[in-house]
């Protein structure tokens, strides 16, 4: 490709010349997030008024129907000076609610979530009341989850996925993850879609016919939004005395009128037809790792036309790139408090993927690469998450060296990947090679035929380690005690091979896998039934030539992606027992049950160091750490790609972790690589910390392994001492080209020492914009639950001068300052409260036994004495059954006709049972501030069986009862 | 090949040790033996223990104690101590390596020389006390087309170092320590003579590879008189390339996990940034000040030539 910048570092572009960039970029940092329920609300009715059309309507009508509601009366706003149109939420900073998927697990924290101490995020209280009473009622039975649960009867692998630490289904989340095709919809127009779906339509009959229907209702949508923020510009410009403001209502007038009905003519038209698209998109599907792929590809035709024309400078074209960086970032995800636990500071994850070969194989890197380069190095935000491709014999090495320099002055960003290796990977999926090679990062690091590939590539985290600890106990774990849960693959005292232990940790793996498998496909058949994806579909190849939906398999590619935590705990924990059990015989199989148990302590101590300094580490030339990795690597391919999901496509594995590996390590026992109990495991595929000693060796062992039975991607995370000088920097970019060499597909930098780190966590307000590469996503540091800030912190780092890994600092890490949660307190009728003078004292004085005896009599005192408190039974039935676990409380508790009622005993079809240990486990199940949900739930002091959402919807009450008795939460 | 050099560590990936990224090899066994050195596992040309007691276990271990054959108490350096040492804090320093497995290992790394313009340092200790084999080792990197670079102290025999080695060198860190041959003797155990004597004949036949090193010990060779002597010399040889090498107390660490005594006058403490800045700038000082005066000297041989 030819380049025409004179400069393509573009230094003379600071924010110095870019002031409006500099002010959206601050006021985006100081964001807070707030909830915003306006999808709920137009989705929710819209579905609510179409269930009662007789005859019944198909799901595809109703659901691209409520899209079509949601976006016509989608708010038209204007944050800010933003130069694009359009907004994700009504909120500046907003988290949109998708009721359908996981919103409803919010319900117990509606009068809470503003105050949290973690990543709090702001609710209107007009908004908890409307989600507690209109929104949420309607989605009792009918989210994903809890849809899928009754028609499958609870089926043990969704039970198994309830326990948390064995795998994580992510359908019942998102599908969301994957790249979507902008290109048509740009050159076009969407009305050109619309009425090519409308004449397909007239052409076809039954479901075909139906789905072209549903593809032009939902657009519809996309071109009634923007025709209402082109009338809204227009409203403003008129009113705006600032001249420059005034224009700019004025240009964004102009072009919403336009795109992206019409065929985008100029760059901005462009990238704001794309944004709007993007937009509409997140009315159907949920705002995870939507990811808008090659843009310096995509909008290179405009970009070149305009700067030829003299219709746009390169400053104009850094700002436009800039504001849309900043759009793509004007989002985050709902999430619980107890998710915040296990993975805060995700952002969105929408990839950008710059630079690499073009379907025929040439360089692509062209002047907008550059000019994405820079706005990524200038706005270092959170979102989007910007991925360089680098073909080591088609790309310059100026490209790599400039890539490096970004990596260098943003600390982390962007990620790498090789060329090679990735379309190798992908034409291994069967994907043609033009098609290959205009791959694009999907999310966190997954690979994807970038607008012709649905792939799910978020379906499934598996959690290596299970399978290794259920293998070690016989088909249990010590985190769930003594429930038999993997099959029993032998007593592993009694094997006299490690070929022997090998087999069992196969068959326990092929077992969890077959599980987890057969949840996605249920979860699959679910989201077809429920959530069709019509909108979606129009920006895809393939759904307007077959006439079938993305959902149903109407892509050109389809595959289903499962990722695994705990790869270099497992390996290492197998190379141990294989060298040091089978090979040595340093320590018998009895003796390293024996250290497990003990957690490597007292007498076991020097078996544990033995484990950890002398056994066989992934990341070094072992010649056993070499062939357990592969093996792995390889049993992993084999058994995912026998598995074929509801839509036709193939299972990938794949190995990023997000955050999970922190979250996961604090819930597994002492491993035989010599980690201890309840400490991470290393992230994504990524040796463990200070297992790898030299850098060049990590990274040919990393690059070794086959790229092409790894095609869900891979997240290598390097941590290297900052580099300073410019030699060192070339030599930086050395590491890269040689670790691709080397046959490496993906590799993240973050350049920064244990210092550094330790200082941000004890100190965050002085790091309030430090980027960290998590494992695949970006996250601003502070954002970070401890777990994480700490398995950051302890990352091997390199000293580039000796290629050396640097030993971990001595000193302890210190904790994160612990945020203070505002309060919520509420004024209640003092007779109410009077009367509620017991179920107060229990819960000041945590005086437990009797709390769920006092609890029901408070609500059930409340209901009568409360008006505003009835309201959220009204129309409300539900059935609850509470049971001790030794059965010496047997109580239930039906809510119909507005009234609620309390029997001893058991009940028939229990929306839910909830089955605790004590009062005082039900308490803080239900009531606790900083929810140890998962705790109590492992300890199994509570099992909830049943549907969630009733649950939920109980604990609101709860919680909200406390509120009433005690004034505040 | 007669009896294999100990090689007591190899770092990969390194940028410190000359261009591009660089596989190091350190070799065991030293002529000199400096006060200061970094290395000091590195002077004895012998296999060492060296004990690093903040990784020991103590009394919930005690492998080391179990193992060990020897009831007199009198360590024999028979390792079985170390085999047994779960944590590593017991080590043998010196290990031998056959040639072809050396080289197997350093150009497992080539992809990363061939994208940086790296290659293979020799350090030590004294790599050309290992004469023949590290002449052999520097012939088969030449010939698989790696860099190479050799870090010395110059002790070495001048004739055999140009037949047999020079050729296949890229690069020469020569360090120069001390310019006076009594302090030399006394601070490194070994006159200067032999070393100057090689500095010269480099700087002669193959300057564009020479850098000279001068390491900056406070109060033995960071002194006013002796920089600026060493930079006389750097002058009056014509060298181009020179470095002055900050000053680091890790080998007075390394010292005590070997159970060896600790040199007096050598400083506990890293050079504070400004006083290795002053060094920096007497240095450069002096370079500057010898070469006005050399001019000055030009000019006036021009003008007696003149006036004769």
């Amino acid at each position: 490709m030819n380049i025409t910048l004179n400069d393509t570092r573009l230094a003379e572009l600071s924010f110095a010349h870019l002031p409006l960039l500099e002010r959206l970029r601050s006021q985006n940092l100081a964001a807070r997030a707030e909830v915003c329920i306006e999808r709920a609300r137009w989705i929710t009715s819209s579905l609510r008024a179409s269930a009662s059309v007789v005859p019944a309507l198909p799901m595809a009508t109703r659901y691209s129907g409520a899209v079509r509601d949601f976006l016509s009366n989608k708010q038209p706003v204007f944050p800010d000076d933003n130069l694009l149109a359009g907004t994700t939420t009504s909120k500046p900073f907003g988290a949109p609610v998708y009721p359908e998927l996981t919103g409803v697990t919010i319900w117990p924290e509606l009068d809470t979530i503003s105050t949290r101490r973690k990543n709090p995020q702001k609710m209107a209280q007009g908004d908890a009341d409307e989600l507690n009473l209109e929104i949420f009622p309607y989605w009792l039975e009918e989210s994903i989850l809890e849809a899928t649960r009754k028609r499958e009867g609870n089926p043990p692998e969704m039970r198994l996925f309830e326990k948390i630490v064995f795998f994580l289904a992510g359908k019942a989340g998102a599908i969301s993850h994957t790249v979507p095709c902008y290109r048509i919809a740009l050159e076009r127009g969407v009305q050109w879609l619309i009425d090519e779906a409308r004449r397909l339509g007239s052409t076809t009959t039954g479901d075909q016919a139906l789905f072209y229907d549903s593809m032009a209702t939902a657009l519809e949508g996309i071109v009634a939004y923007a025709a209402n923020l082109s009338a809204e510009a227009d409203r403003l410009a008129a009113r705006e005395s600032d001249p420059e403001k005034k224009r700019n209502y004025a240009s964004m007038a102009e072009v919403c009128a336009r795109v992206p009905a019409q065929p985008a003519g100029t760059f901005r038209e462009a990238i704001n037809s794309l944004w709007l698209l993007q937009i509409a998109i997140h009315a159907e599907n949920i705002n995870m790792a939507v990811s808008p792929g090659r843009l310096d590809q995509i909008l290179y035709p405009w970009y070149r036309r305009d700067i030829d024309g003299g219709a746009l400078s390169v400053k104009e074209a850094v700002e436009l790139v800039g504001c849309l960086w900043l759009k793509l970032n004007d989002n985050t995800n709902l999430v619980p408090e107890t998710a915040e636990e296990l993975f805060g500071g995700a952002g969105t994850v929408p990839a950008v993927t710059l630079g690499g070969v073009d379907a025929e194989g040439e360089d692509a890197v062209n002047d907008l690469t550059y000019v994405m380069l820079r706005v990524t190095e200038l706005l270092k935000t959170r979102d989007p998450s910007v991925n360089a491709r680098f073909h080591p014999e088609k790309n310059s090495v100026v490209y790599l060296r400039r890539v490096a320099e970004v990596i260098k002055n943003s600390r982390s960003v962007p990620a790498l990947y090789n060329d090679q290796a990735a379309v190798a990977t992908l034409t291994g999926q069967g994907v043609a090679i033009d098609h290959a090679r205009d791959y694009a990062i999907i999310g966190c690091v997954e690979l994807s035929a970038s607008g012709r590939s649905y792939d799910a590539s978020s379906s499934i985290m598996l959690n290596l380690v299970a399978a290794l600890e259920m293998t070690l106990y016989n088909g249990k774990r010590p985190v769930t005690g003594d429930a038999q849960i993997g099959p029993m693959s032998g007593d592993p005292t009694r094997f006299t091979s490690f070929a022997e232990f090998e087999s069992a940790f196969k068959t326990q793996l092929s077992w969890l896998i077959g599980e987890a498998v057969k949840l996605n496909e249920k979860l699959g058949k679910t989201h077809q039934q429920k959530m069709p994806t019509p909108l979606l579909s129009a920006l895809f190849e393939g759904p307007m030539a077959s006439g079938r939906d993305l959902i149903f398999g109407g892509a050109l590619y389809n595959a289903s992606g499962a990722t695994h935590i705990g790869f270099a705990d497992t390996v290492d924990s197998l190379s141990a027992i294989e060298q040091v059990v089978f090979i040595e015989g340093k320590y018998t199989m009895a003796d390293l049950l024996r250290g497990l148990a003990g957690n490597f302590s007292g007498s076991a101590r020097a078996m544990g160091a033995w484990l950890a300094n002398r056994a066989p580490k992934y990341g070094t030339d072992h010649p056993a750490a070499i062939r357990n990795s592969a093996n792995l690597i390889r049993f992993l391919f084999d058994t995912y790609q026998n598995h074929t999901n509801y839509r036709g496509g193939r299972y990938r594995p794949a190995f990023w972790t997000m955050t999970n590996h922190a979250g996961q390590g604090k819930l597994a026992g002492a491993l035989p690589s010599g980690r201890l109990a309840h400490t991470v495991f290393a992230s994504g595929i990524t040796p463990v910390s200070q297992a790898a000693k030299d850098l060049t060796t990590c990274l040919n062992r990393v690059g070794g392994l086959d790229p092409r039975l790894i095609p869900g991607g891979e997240a290598f995370n390097m941590k290297m001492v900052p580099v300073n000088s410019d030699e060192d920097f070339d030599r930086f970019a050395g590491y890269i080209q040689g670790y691709f060499a080397a046959g490496g597909l993906h590799i993240q930098f973050n350049l920064m020492d244990y210092a550094m780190l330790m200082d941000a966590k004890e100190h965050p307000d002085n790091y309030p914009d430090l980027l960290v590469r998590v494992s695949g996503y970006s996250a601003y540091f502070r954002d970070l639950n401890d777990a994480m800030k700490d398995e950051i912190l302890i990352r091997t780092a390199y000293d580039t001068a000796s290629g050396q890994a640097l030993p971990l600092p001595d000193m302890p890490l210190p904790p994160s300052p612990s945020p203070v949660s505002g309060e919520v307190s509420l004024v209640v009728n003092p007779v109410l409260k009077l009367a509620l003078g017991k179920f107060e004292q229990c819960l000041l004085n945590e005086l437990a036994d009797d709390f769920l005896e006092l609890l029901l009599d408070g609500m059930k005192l409340a209901f009568l004495l409360d008006g505003e408190y009835r309201r959220n039974i009204k129309g409300f039935s539900g059935r609850y059954l509470f049971r001790s676990v030794d059965r010496s409380v047997t109580v239930a508790t039906l809510f119909a006709g507005g009234k609620m009622k309390v029997v001893d005993g058991e009940i028939d079809n229990p929306h839910v049972t909830l089955i605790f240990k004590d009062g005082r486990a039900v308490m803080k199940f239900l009531l606790s501030g900083n929810p140890d949900i998962l705790g109590s739930m492992l300890r199994q002091e509570i099992t909830p069986e049943g549907n969630l959402n009733y649950l939920y919807k109980f604990a609101y009450m709860a919680r909200r009862l406390q509120l009433m008795a005690t004034g505040k939460l | 090949m007669r009896t294999l050099p100990l090689i007591f560590h190899i770092r990969r990936g390194a940028m410190d040790d000359g261009p591009g990224i660089r596989t190091t090899v350190f070799f065991k066994g030293c002529p000199l033996s400096c006060a200061w050195c970094h290395n000091p596992e590195a002077i004895s040309p012998l296999p060492e223990l060296m004990v690093d007691q903040d990784r020991c276990l103590d009394d919930d271990c005690r492998s080391c104690a179990q193992s060990c054959d020897n009831a007199t108490g009198n360590c024999t350096a028979c390792a079985s101590c170390v085999a047994a040492c779960p944590t590593l804090a017991r080590q043998v320093i010196g290990q031998t390596m056959a040639i072809d497995e050396l080289c197997r290992l350093i150009l497992a790394d080539r992809h990363f020389y061939r994208a940086s313009g790296g290659g293979v340092t020799l350090s030590g200790g004294e790599p050309t006390m290992h004469h023949d084999y590290v002449t052999t080792l520097l012939r088969i990197m030449k010939e698989e087309g790696v860099g190479t670079a050799l870090q010395t102290c110059g002790y070495f025999d001048t004739t055999r170092f140009c037949d047999e080695m020079l050729a296949n060198l890229d690069l020469i860190y020569f360090d120069l320590k001390l310019a006076d041959g009594n302090l030399h003797r006394i601070h490194t155990g070994r006159d200067n003579a032999l070393i100057l004597k090689n500095l010269a004949m480099l700087a002669a036949i193959a300057k564009e590879r020479l850098v000279v090193r001068v390491p900056l010990v406070p109060g033995i060779t960071a002194t006013e008189n002796n920089l600026s002597a060493i930079a006389s010399i750097v002058r009056d040889l014509g060298i181009a390339r020179w470095e002055l090498l900050p000053y680091n107390p890790g080998g007075l660490h390394k010292r005590r996990k070997l159970g060896k005594r600790l040199p007096r006058g050598v400083a506990e403490i890293p050079m504070g940034r400004d006083e290795e800045q002053a060094f920096r700038e007497l240095f450069s000082r002096s370079l500057r000040i010898l070469e006005s005066i050399d001019k000055i000297r030009r000019q006036s041989c021009r003008s007696t030539f003149i006036t004769q």
